[in-house]
C-alpha cells in the first residue's frame, strides 16, 4: 500500500538534506511545497551553489518540480561609512 | 582620533572561490585602518577552504582580525585553520584579545554561541547535553568579560559570530533565534565595556542593533550587508 507522505515532512526532509549534505552545506534555505511544487528560497555567496541547492533538494524529494527562486549575492562597493 | 572599522562575515569562501574575492577588497587600506571578519570564513571548515582564506586576505596593508563560524568548524579543523592564519600575519581571536593600531584599539572575542535571549531562552537545568549547549556559551561569555577587561586602549571591540541581540536578527524566523546567538555575549560586553560589537551568522537579518547597556551592534553577515565590507568610524567626526 503507498504511504502519503505529508508536505509538511517531505519539506523538512529537504531543508535538512541542504544543510548537511557535503556538496551544500547550506543553512537558511526555505522550503516551501504546494502540490508536487518545490520552491527553494534564500541566498548564497556562489552561483555554482545555487545549482547545487537544487540537486541536492531535487535528489531528497524525488518527482516534485523544483523551482530554484534562491539567489546569488551580490557584493557591492564599500560605499559610505557610518560614524558611531 | 578617528579609527576606521571595516567589517564583514559570512563570505563562506569555497575552493571555488580561490582567486575571487580579492578583488572586492583592492584599496582597502585607504578606505580604513583595520578589517574585521566575523566567521564563516569558509564552507566545509576543511584545511583547504582555510588556505583560500589565507590567500584572498593576506598582506591587505591593515590588520586583520578574524574569528571563527560554524562553519569553519565542521571538519575539525578549526585549530589548523586558526594557526594558518596566524602564521599568514593575522589575527584569529579564541576567546581572546588583540591590541592593535599602537594601542588604540583593542579586539577581544570569538566563535560565540546560541542559547536564545533573555526570557526565552535555554538554561543549565536538565539533560547533560541541554546543560552542555547553554554552559558552552556561558563559558564564552565568562572569557570575553576577562578579555575585554584586560583591555587598556582607547577602544574596544567585540567580534563574534553568533549575535548578542535579537534585534540584528530581525528577518530570521524567531524559532530559529535560540541557534543565532545568546543574550549572555551582551551581558559580558555591558559588564566589561566595549564601544560597538560586530558580528555575522544571520544572513536573513539587519545591520543595525543596540545591546540592552547601549553599546552598538553591527550585523555585518555579506547577504545582509550587500557589499564587500561595511566600515565604521569610532572616535571622531566623519572624515
Amino acid at each position: 500500500m503507498d504511504i502519503w507522505d505529508p508536505p509538511h515532512y517531505v519539506a523538512a526532509r529537504v531543508q535538512r538534506a541542504i544543510a548537511e549534505d557535503e556538496r551544500t552545506n547550506e543553512l537558511g534555505i526555505r522550503v516551501d511545497i504546494r502540490g508536487d511544487h518545490l520552491f527553494l528560497q534564500g541566498q548564497v555567496c556562489e552561483e555554482d551553489q545555487r545549482e547545487r541547492v537544487a540537486q541536492v533538494a531535487a535528489e531528497a524529494a524525488p518527482g516534485m518540480v523544483v523551482h530554484n527562486e534562491v539567489i546569488c549575492v551580490a557584493v557591492g562597493e564599500p560605499g559610505e561609512q557610518e560614524v558611531l | 582620533m578617528t579609527i576606521r572599522i571595516a567589517a564583514v562575515g559570512d563570505i563562506h569562501l569555497s575552493e571555488h572561490a580561490r582567486g575571487t574575492y580579492r578583488a572586492h577588497l583592492d584599496g582597502i587600506d585607504e578606505r580604513a585602518d583595520v578589517l574585521l571578519v566575523a566567521g564563516d570564513l569558509t564552507r566545509h571548515g576543511t584545511v583547504e577552504e582555510g588556505q583560500v582564506v589565507v590567500d584572498e586576505f593576506r598582506d591587505l596593508g591593515i590588520p586583520v582580525v578574524f574569528v571563527l563560524g560554524n562553519h569553519d568548524y565542521h571538519s575539525d579543523a578549526e585549530q589548523e585553520i586558526a594557526a594558518m592564519l596566524r602564521t599568514a600575519g593575522m589575527y584569529a581571536l579564541d576567546d581572546s584579545a588583540e591590541v592593535l593600531l599602537d594601542g588604540r584599539l583593542g579586539v577581544a572575542g570569538g566563535k560565540g554561541f546560541g542559547g536564545g535571549f533573555a526570557g526565552k531562552c535555554a538554561s543549565e537545568f536538565g539533560e547533560p547535553e541541554t546543560k552542555a549547549f547553554v554552559r558552552h556559551t556561558r563559558e564564552i561569555a565568562d572569557r570575553w568579560r576577562i578579555a575585554l577587561k584586560g583591555l587598556d586602549t582607547d577602544h574596544r571591540i567585540v567580534l563574534s559570530h553568533y549575535s548578542p541581540v535579537k534585534e540584528t536578527l530581525a528577518g530570521e524566523p524567531p524559532e530559529i533565534y535560540p541557534f543565532l546567538g545568546s543574550y549572555l555575549l551582551a551581558e559580558a560586553a555591558d559588564a566589561a565595556g566595549a564601544d560597538l560589537i560586530v558580528h555575522g551568522h544571520a544572513h536573513a537579518g539587519t545591520e543595525k542593533g543596540v545591546t540592552p547597556g547601549g553599546i552598538r551592534v553591527r550585523n555585518v553577515a555579506l547577504p545582509v550587508l550587500g557589499r564587500a565590507y561595511a566600515i565604521y568610524c569610532l572616535g571622531g567626526e566623519e572624515l
